[in-house]
């Protein structure tokens, strides 16, 4: 037998060898794609209740956030506030490209990011502290 | 002009750079499988011509037959990928690929088959087959490159469906006057010395009409309405004018004689009207519409008549009718499984090719000769993960429009390569319509290339995350609090 002829073949299966190999590496990223989605849009991030002395929120409790969580007094606020020093619509969290901002609506008493006070509207990142009154929360990163 | 100016001669256009490494490691996989099938396609020819004149075997070499024009399409590759990542769009990383792949098996097919069967010359310059479908598909990549970089908005598709939807009948009613007649049907409308077949261009218009009439009528549609006996039909107000856009584009392509068009037509349809609606009912329908229209078809026009028997029964006249339906089988059972090897097919029966159209409608008969069962199968799932990622496109979309759009693009794709496919198999007659990206021929390239280029532009995620929000109530904040600390 030639040798150029077994050459010759072996440049023949692996033509179809590398074919089937460029199929396989587009299956693997179609599949990698497909079990991203499948998990489900990741949250953006939770609020976990550092202080709470009259127990609403409960202290502990971590709540997943929307897009733009309200927080106040008022039973209509996605997070409600029992503490005499906050307003009834008091603050919004939004999330906006990959960041967090805090809004502080006007309130009486003012809202604080690490100690200091929110002027209308400011960043917020992972691990700040947010205090309304006496309660106090932590914006963490969202499980997934 | 001031020196600012000259600076930005583009304003708005700014360049993003952003890597796209799958696309990348995709592509390079693509250079190598295209190299190694042009070096055994190059070999086996010299081969051949060794055998034929009795050359020493160790003077040959694995040169592929045409190595500067793979090269040139190679590099084409890059280019587009690399405009790609200087606009930084995040667009789907697997599509073009795909599309390259099969566009360079098409390539070297052509480069393969004699090059006498199609040529066009250029002044002093004679061009043939492997040399135009290079052209063309150089033409195809750049329509995408164009498609996938700067369509941002779908409002000239949504907004301008009725007009598209009368640009391509139109289209048809000029072929149907002026095109030029071949092989009995009037499909190709020539300008100059190129010439195109509008049915391609018309599947594309259908869908952008199709989506944008569903994506409004969606909820209309799905309601079931009107009653006639125990049929629940929609709201036929709703119905009429799409059914009317389907049967005037139907009946045009049946008198023209395009048979194959007509079946991609009616499935994209059903299948879209199903995705948009989600009543089998609809399917059912239309399904008996069609046993109704294909009995009605065959016994009122006799190529049709012709073309079922051939291929009931291609043995009944092996030599003339039959001729090549039955050249196309030996040519996949001479394949077997893993096929003779690029180049080593197709022998010349009596002087000519066995499969005269073997560049057109033919093209899976000599793929299946030459990579056998095994490349048949690979190439088909290559078609597969085309429209695979189309759907997902669809899913994703931001809205109806969007997902419909993306969702009929897919289903053209997949519906062509089916109906050509079976076609050459002799699973249903054969309707002359080309192989998606592989058959020769600047319209069907032009037209698949608009497919991909469209589905590459929905599926951009958002080049940008939107910017941070304004304080709406104090847009002088920091201007007063700068004055207050001073």
């Amino acid at each position: 037998m030639d040798g150029f002829l077994i050459i010759l073949w072996l440049v023949r299966i692996a033509f179809l060898v590398l074919i089937y190999g460029f199929l396989f590496a587009v299956v693997r990223v179609l599949l990698r794609d497909l079990r991203a989605a499948s998990r489900g849009p990741a949250e953006l991030g939770r609020l976990v209740v550092l202080a709470s002395p009259r127990g609403e929120p409960q202290p502990g409790a971590s709540y997943p956030l929307d897009a733009v969580t309200h927080l106040g007094r008022d039973v209509n606020n996605g997070i409600v506030l029992d503490d005499p020093f906050a307003s009834a619509e008091h603050a919004v969290l939004t999330y906006r490209g990959r960041n967090w901002y805090i809004e502080d609506l006007d309130s009486t008493n003012g809202t604080y990011v690490n100690g200091v006070p929110v002027e209308g509207l400011g960043p917020l990142g992972f691990g700040d502290e947010v205090q309304v009154g006496e309660i106090r929360f932590r914006l963490d990163r969202g499980h997934g | 002009m001031s020196a600012v100016a000259q600076a930005r001669p583009l304003a708005g256009f700014r360049l993003h750079p952003r890597p796209r490494t799958t696309e990348l490691a995709l592509l390079a996989l693509v250079a190598v499988t295209l190299a190694v099938g042009g070096a055994s396609l190059g070999a086996t020819q010299q081969l051949r011509e060794a055998t034929r004149t009795g050359v020493e075997l160790s003077a040959l070499d694995f040169t592929p037959p045409d190595a500067q024009g793979l090269l040139v399409y190679l590099g084409a590759l890059i280019t587009v990928h690399l405009a790609f990542v200087l606009a930084g769009r995040r667009t789907d990383q697997v599509l073009f690929p795909v599309a390259a792949m099969l566009g360079g098996i098409g390539l070297l097919l052509m480069q393969r088959l004699p090059q006498e069967l199609v040529t066009q010359s250029f002044g002093s310059a004679e061009l043939g087959l492997g040399q135009l479908q290079l052209a063309w598909l150089l033409v195809a990549l750049t329509v995408i490159t164009v498609l996938a970089l700067f369509v941002r908005s779908d409002a000239w598709l949504r907004t301008y469906k009725y007009t598209w939807a009368a640009v391509g009948i139109g289209l048809l009613l000029l072929v149907f006057v002026l095109g030029s007649e071949v092989n009995g049907a009037r499909l190709s409308l020539s300008v100059g010395p190129i010439s195109g077949q509008p049915s391609e261009l018309l599947k594309v218009i259908l869908v952008v009409f199709l989506a944008g009439y569903l994506s409004e009528n969606r909820a209309l549609l799905a309601d079931e309405s009107t009653r006639i006996g125990p049929l629940s039909l929609p709201p036929l107000p709703y119905l009429a004018p799409m059914v009317a856009m389907w049967a005037i584009a139907l009946g045009i392509v049946v008198v023209q004689r395009d048979l194959g068009a007509a079946l991609l037509f009616f499935a994209v349809f059903l299948g879209l009207l199903y995705i948009a609606t989600g009543r089998p009912s609809y399917v059912i329908g239309g399904l008996v519409l069609f046993v109704a229209g294909a009995f009605v078809l065959y016994n009122l026009f006799g190529h049709v008549q012709a073309r079922v028997d051939n291929w009931l029964d291609p043995w009944a006249d092996p030599q003339g009718a039959g001729f090549q339906v039955v050249q196309a089988l030996y040519a996949f059972g001479r394949g077997g499984i893993l096929g003779v090897g690029l180049g080593a097919g197709l022998p010349l029966i009596g002087g000519r090719l066995p499969v005269p159209a073997v560049h057109s409608d033919y093209p899976l008969a000599a793929l299946g000769e030459e990579l056998g069962l095994v490349g048949l199968l690979a190439i088909l799932g290559l078609y597969l993960v085309l429209v695979t990622r189309g759907l997902r496109i669809a899913a994703a979309g931001h809205d109806e429009f969007r997902s419909l759009l993306a969702a009929g693009l897919a289903l053209v794709i997949g519906v062509q390569a089916f109906i050509i496919a079976a076609g050459n198999l002799k699973l249903i007659p054969l309707t002359g319509i080309t192989l998606p990206f592989i058959s020769y021929g600047g319209s069907s390239l032009l037209a698949n290339a608009l497919v991909v280029g469209l589905l590459l532009a929905l599926s951009d995620r958002g080049s940008e995350p939107p910017p941070a929000p304004r304080d709406p109530r104090r847009p002088f904040r920091r201007f007063r609090l700068g004055r207050a600390r001073a």
